[in-house]
C-alpha cells in the first residue's frame, strides 16, 4: 500500500518549519534556543563539579555491563513499578511519551540544522514522516494521560508516602517545611501538561490554518489526536485566518515553555532524568550487603564533610524524585523515629547544594561538616535510629545507597566517640571478650555441654560442616535451647559437623555497621584466623549476621569461604530424605523474613519449603519476602534501649501478625528475632494468642523429639 | 595551660575467680585490665576544658604501672589527650594509695598543671584516698566527689557541686591550682574507637623511672605504704531463695518459710 498520493511528491509531505516567519522571528527563536541549551549546560556542569568534588568510588569498573544494566532498568520501568503498580505504570507512560517527543524534536533538529544544511541531506519528510507524527500524536496522548494520573494521585489519592511530613524535625523548626517542595511538584506536573496540550492546539490550528493544502488536509488522519481537536476547532468557528493567528501564539508559547523547561532541568526536579539514570548506572548491588573498607593509612574515616561523600553519593542525592517509598518502608519513620531515608537524603542534598553551588546561586562555602543541629545537618539520633535493615536500599527505584551513607557518616561519630552509653559498654566488651554479652571467652560452647553427645571441635579434627554459632545463640539462654536443638537435627541428619568452640567471636557484622570499623577489622582477622585454622569444607550459620559479613565482607580481608544459611541445608536435607518427620504440624503459622537472610541474602524460599514440608499452613504478612518489616534489632540496635513511649518496630510487626486469623506461631529464622518478638509479644500484648518460634524448634517438634522428651521427664 | 590526669589500670573480675596463692590477691589468671570507670569522666572533664577553651590547653594522663598499663594511657590519647606519662619501677610492687600518691606528686611538680583531675575511686581496690592523699603531698586544697564543675582556663577560681548523702548537694569554690576528684556521671564520656587507640600509638608516651623524679625505692612499695593487705577473701553467703511460681505457690511457699523460722 502506497500512503503517499501519486499525485504528490514525497518531498512534499513534511511541516513546513518556521511557516511564514520573518527573519527577525526566526533568529529570536534560535536566540531563545540557544541560551536555554546554555543554561542547562551551566547546570549539569555545575552539578558534576559538585560530584567531582566528592570522593573516589570503586564503580567505575565494567562500565558498558552497567549501562546496558541501566538501560534495561529505565527502559523496563521495573523499579518505578515496584510496590506501587498505578504510579508505575503513569511513569512509564510519561517517560515514554517523553523520550518519544525528545528523539521526535531531535530528529526535527538533525534533518534541519544538521544533515540538511551540512550534507543537503533531508529524510523527514514522505512515508518517514507520516509514521513519525502518528508515534508522536499517541506519544503527546501517553505523556498527557500520565501527568493527569499523576495529578489525580497526588491531589485526589493522596498517598501518605508523599504528605513530605517528616519525622527528623518537629514542625517549628525552620527546615520541617518542605512546602516548596510541593510547589515544585506541581509545578513540574503542569509544565508539562500544558507543553503537551499546547503541543496539540499548535498542531490542530495549523492543521485547521492549511485545511485548503492537500499536502496538509489529505494526511491529516497521521495526526489523529490533533485532527480530532482541529475538528472541535472547527465546530467552534475557528477560520483558517484564526486558525493562522492562534498557531503563531501558541507556537511561541510552547516553544518559549518547551525551551524553559529544557533550560531548567538541572536545577529542578526534572534533574531525575539524568542523575536516576546515573544513579542506577553506578549502583553496587551489594551497597548494603558489603560496606566500604577504609584503607590502613587513612587519617580519617567516614564522612563528616560534604566532599568526604564519594561522586557517586552525591549523585545519589540528587537522582531522589521523593517518591517515598523509603520512608514507607522504613521501620524507624513507620514508627516515628526521628530518621527518614527519604528526609536523610533530600536534607544532605540541600546542604550539599548550599554548600557546593557557585555563590551566584546561593551556595556558602563555609558549611562543610554534615554533623549538627543546623539547617539541613544530619543530627546523630537521626543516624542511630537507623537499623541497616536496606529496606530503603532494596525500594528505591533510583539505586540510592542510603545504608553505606548512614554508617560512613556514623563512622565518623565513632572517631569522634559520640554514641549511646550502652553501645560504648557492648563495643569495649566485645573488645575485650569478643562477644556482645561481656562473658568470658570460655563459655561461649558451654550451651553444648548439656547435649548427650559431643560436638567435634573443629580446630582439631577435620568435618564436613563448620558450624559458625554467632554471640546470641551461643550466649542467650533462650537461644542456647535452639541451637541445642540445631545440633540434635544435625547428628540425626547424620551431618558431620563442628564448631570453633572458644576460638569463634562476634563475626562483626553489627559491629561493622555501627560504624566501628577498626574493631570489625579485628573481629574478622581474628575470625578468619581461626577458619583457616580449621578444617572443613564448607560453613553453615545459624545466625543471618554472621552468614552475612562471612559471606559477603570477609572477602575483603582475603577469606572466601563458602557459607550457607542452615534454612538451605535443612532444605536439602528434607528432600534428600534424610531428615523425615512422623509427625504432622498443622498450626497456622506466619513466617518474618529476617533482614539479612531474605533482603540481604535473598535466602526467601528455603524457609518456606521448609515450612510447607512440615506441613504448616502458611499465611503470609502483607510485608513479607524483600518487604520484610525490621525487628529493630539491626545495625546495632539491639545494644541499644529504644526510647520509652514510642512503639517499637517489633510491636508493629506483632500488630501485623495479629491480623492473621487464627494464627499460632510466628516463625522467625535468626537468634535476634527470637529475642525482640518475644519481647515484643508481652509488650504489644499478644502473649496467649500466638508464640514466637525459631524454624529450627518446628522442625525440632515435627521430628517427634518434643514428644520423646516429655515421656523421658516423665519416666524420671 | 595544663590539666593533670592521673589515671590507674585496674582489674576487671570474671565471675568465676581464684585467689593468688598467697591469698593477698586474685589470681592475675582471672581478670581482665581496663581504664578505670571513674577515670573515664576526669579525662573527659578535662577533654571538654579543653575543647571549649579558646586558648591552648594541654592535657597530660598519668599513671603509675607495668608496662601493660600503656594500654589504659593510649585509650586516653585516643580519646584526646595531648601526652601520656607511665612511671614504673619494680620496687613499686605493693604500693598503697599513699606511695602512689607520692609518686603523682613528684610528676605533677615536675609537669606543675595548672589543675589535676583525677577520679574520685578506682573500681577495683576503692580506697578513695590517692586524689585526696595527691593534694596533700602538693599542699594544694582539694575537692572530693565532684559531680559538676564550673572552670574556665586560666580564672584562678573554680566552682563545683559534690555529692553529700541522701541526695544533697554542696556548691563550693576553690582556689586554683587544685585536685579534683571526678565523679561519676558528671559527663557523659566519649568512646574510644580502635582505630583511634592504634593511631594513639603514634603520640608522646614518656617512661619515668623513680631516679627520674628523685625517688629512691624506699619512698615506695611496701616500705613507702602506710597501710598493707593482709588477705582477700570471699566472704560467707546469706540464703536467699528467688520464690517462683502462681500467686497462692509463692504465697504457701512464704508461709511455709515464716512457719520454719518461727519454729512452727
Amino acid at each position: 500500500m502506497n500512503i503517499i498520493n501519486p499525485a504528490h511528491d514525497p518531498q512534499d509531505v513534511t511541516r513546513t518549519l518556521f511557516q511564514d516567519f520573518s527573519t527577525w522571528m526566526t533568529v529570536s527563536f534560535y536566540v531563545v534556543a540557544i541560551t536555554a541549551i546554555a543554561v542547562f549546560a551551566y547546570g549539569v556542569w555545575m552539578q558534576i563539579a559538585k560530584y567531582r568534588r566528592g570522593a573516589p568510588d570503586r564503580g567505575w569498573k565494567m562500565l558498558g555491563h552497567r549501562f546496558m544494566t541501566m538501560l534495561k532498568e529505565v527502559f523496563s520501568q521495573r523499579t518505578v513499578r515496584r510496590r506501587d503498580k498505578p504510579a508505575g505504570h503513569a511513569h512509564a507512560l510519561i517517560f515514554f511519551g517523553f523520550v518519544l517527543l525528545f528523539i521526535g524534536t531531535s530528529i526535527i533538529t538533525l534533518d534541519y540544522d544538521i544533515t540538511g544544511p551540512l550534507l543537503g541531506l533531508n529524510f523527514w519528510h514522505g512515508s518517514f514522516y507520516l509514521w513519525f507524527s502518528l508515534v508522536l500524536d499517541f506519544a503527546g496522548l501517553a505523556l498527557i494521560a500520565g501527568l493527569l494520573f499523576m495529578m489525580y494521585r497526588r491531589g485526589w489519592l493522596r498517598p501518605p508516602k508523599l504528605d513530605y511530613a517528616r519525622p527528623d524535625r518537629n514542625p517549628d523548626e525552620p527546615d520541617y517545611n518542605r512546602s516548596q517542595y510541593r510547589i515544585e511538584d506541581w509545578a513540574f506536573l503542569w509544565t508539562l501538561v500544558i507543553i503537551a496540550l499546547t503541543g496539540f492546539v499548535l498542531a490542530a490550528a495549523r492543521m485547521v490554518w492549511l485545511h485548503a493544502d492537500p499536502l496538509v488536509w489529505d494526511y491529516r488522519w497521521w495526526s489523529p489526536v490533533a485532527t480530532v481537536l482541529a475538528y472541535a476547532f472547527k465546530g467552534v468557528g475557528l477560520t483558517a485566518d484564526g486558525g493562522e493567528i492562534l498557531r503563531l501564539y501558541t507556537w511561541w508559547f510552547h516553544g518559549i515553555l518547551a525551551l524553559a523547561f529544557i533550560a531548567v532541568i538541572p536545577y529542578t526536579k526534572a534533574m531525575h532524568m539524568l542523575t536516576a539514570a546515573g544513579s542506577l548506572m553506578f549502583r553496587d548491588p551489594l551497597a548494603a550487603q558489603r560496606l566500604p573498607t577504609v584503607p590502613e593509612e587513612a587519617v580519617q574515616v567516614g564522612y563528616e564533610k560534604v566532599t568526604d561523600f564519594s561522586w557517586k553519593h552525591l549523585l545519589n542525592l540528587d537522582a531522589c524524585t521523593k517518591c517515598g517509598r523509603c520512608h514507607e518502608a522504613c521501620p524507624a519513620a513507620t514508627v516515628g523515629l526521628p530518621l527518614s531515608p527519604r528526609d536523610l537524603v533530600l536534607s544532605l542534598r540541600e546542604f550539599a547544594n548550599e554548600s557546593q553551588w557557585p555563590k551566584l546561586l546561593g551556595g556558602d562555602p563555609s558549611k562543610q561538616v554534615v554533623h549538627g543541629d543546623g539547617v539541613n545537618q544530619i543530627r546523630p539520633e537521626t543516624l542511630w535510629a537507623c537499623r541497616t535493615c536496606m529496606a530503603c536500599v532494596e525500594i528505591c527505584p533510583v539505586g540510592i545507597e542510603h545504608v553505606p551513607m548512614i554508617v560512613q557518616m556514623r563512622r565518623h561519630l565513632v572517631e569522634e566517640g559520640e554514641m549511646d552509653p550502652l553501645l560504648q559498654g557492648t563495643l569495649q566488651n566485645i573488645q575485650k571478650k569478643g562477644n556482645s554479652f561481656g562473658e568470658n571467652k570460655r563459655k561461649r560452647a558451654r550451651w553444648a555441654k548439656d547435649l548427650d553427645f559431643e560436638i567435634k571441635d573443629a580446630r582439631k579434627e577435620p568435618v564436613d560442616m563448620l558450624w559458625f554459632v554467632g554471640d546470641y545463640a551461643s550466649f542467650d539462654p533462650r537461644n542456647q535451647k535452639v541451637s541445642q536443638r540445631f545440633a540434635r537435627i544435625l547428628t540425626e541428619a547424620g551431618v558431620d559437623f563442628g564448631i570453633l568452640h572458644d576460638g569463634e567471636q562476634n563475626a562483626g557484622n553489627d559491629v561493622r555497621r555501627v560504624g566501628e570499623e577498626g574493631l570489625y577489622e579485628m573481629l574478622a582477622e581474628n575470625n578468619i584466623e581461626a577458619l583457616n585454622g580449621a578444617s572443613f569444607q564448607s560453613i553453615i550459620t545459624t545466625d543471618p549476621h554472621s552468614y552475612n559479613t562471612i559471606r559477603n565482607e570477609y572477602p575483603d580481608f582475603g577469606a572466601r569461604f563458602a557459607i550457607e544459611h542452615y534454612s538451605s541445608l535443612l532444605d536439602r536435607l528434607i528432600a534428600q530424605g534424610r531428615l523425615s518427620f512422623p509427625k504432622t504440624l498443622n498450626y497456622r503459622v506466619t513466617y518474618h523474613d529476617p533482614c539479612h537472610l531474605g533482603r540481604f541474602n535473598r535466602g526467601f524460599d528455603a524457609p518456606r519449603n521448609i515450612i510447607r514440608a512440615l506441613g504448616l499452613d502458611l499465611v503470609e504478612m502483607q510485608r513479607s519476602g524483600d518487604n520484610s518489616f525490621c525487628c529493630g534489632a539491626g545495625g546495632g540496635r539491639i545494644w541499644q534501649a529504644d526510647p520509652v513511649g514510642v512503639e517499637k518496630p517489633s510491636e508493629n510487626r506483632m500488630h501485623e501478625a495479629a491480623q492473621i486469623e487464627g494464627l499460632e506461631v510466628f516463625v522467625v529464622a535468626c537468634p535476634k528475632d527470637v529475642t525482640m518478638f518475644e519481647d515484643a509479644l508481652k509488650t504489644a500484648g499478644y502473649e496467649g494468642r500466638f508464640v514466637v518460634k525459631e524454624l529450627i524448634e518446628l522442625v525440632y517438634e515435627a521430628l517427634g523429639h518434643e514428644k520423646r522428651e516429655r515421656e523421658a521427664a516423665d519416666v524420671a | 595551660m595544663k590539666i593533670l590526669v592521673p589515671i590507674k589500670q585496674v582489674a576487671t573480675l570474671d565471675e568465676d575467680f581464684e585467689l593468688r596463692d598467697d591469698g593477698r590477691d586474685v589470681d592475675p589468671d582471672y581478670f581482665d585490665k581496663d581504664l578505670n570507670e571513674w577515670d573515664e569522666y576526669s579525662v573527659e572533664e578535662a577533654l571538654l576544658i579543653k575543647e571549649a577553651s579558646s586558648s591552648d590547653v594541654e592535657v597530660i594522663v598519668v599513671t603509675v604501672g607495668p608496662d601493660d598499663a600503656d594500654e589504659a594511657l593510649r585509650k586516653c590519647l585516643a580519646k584526646g589527650a595531648d601526652r601520656a606519662v607511665r612511671v614504673w619501677d619494680d620496687a613499686l610492687e605493693e604500693s598503697d594509695s599513699l606511695a602512689i600518691a607520692r609518686v603523682l606528686a613528684r610528676v605533677a611538680e615536675k609537669e606543675s598543671p595548672d589543675m589535676v583531675f583525677a577520679g574520685t575511686q578506682s573500681s577495683d581496690a576503692a580506697y578513695s584516698s590517692t586524689g585526696v592523699a595527691l593534694a596533700a603531698f602538693l599542699d594544694w586544697p582539694h575537692a572530693a566527689v565532684v559531680s559538676k564543675l564550673d572552670y574556665a582556663v586560666g580564672a584562678d577560681k573554680a566552682v563545683f557541686h559534690r555529692e553529700l548523702e541522701g541526695g544533697l548537694l554542696e556548691e563550693g569554690e576553690i582556689q586554683c591550682p587544685c585536685v579534683l576528684t571526678i565523679q561519676l556521671g558528671i559527663n557523659a564520656p566519649r568512646y574510644a574507637s580502635l582505630r583511634g587507640i592504634k593511631q594513639a600509638k603514634s603520640k608522646q608516651l614518656d617512661e619515668l623511672s623513680l631516679d627520674d623524679l628523685g625517688l629512691s625505692a624506699s619512698d615506695v612499695g611496701a616500705q613507702g605504704s602506710a597501710s598493707r593487705v593482709r588477705r582477700v577473701f570471699v566472704p560467707e553467703k546469706g540464703q536467699a531463695e528467688l520464690i517462683g511460681g502462681t500467686a497462692a505457690e509463692q504465697a504457701e511457699r512464704l508461709a511455709r518459710i515464716i512457719k520454719e523460722m518461727r519454729g512452727m
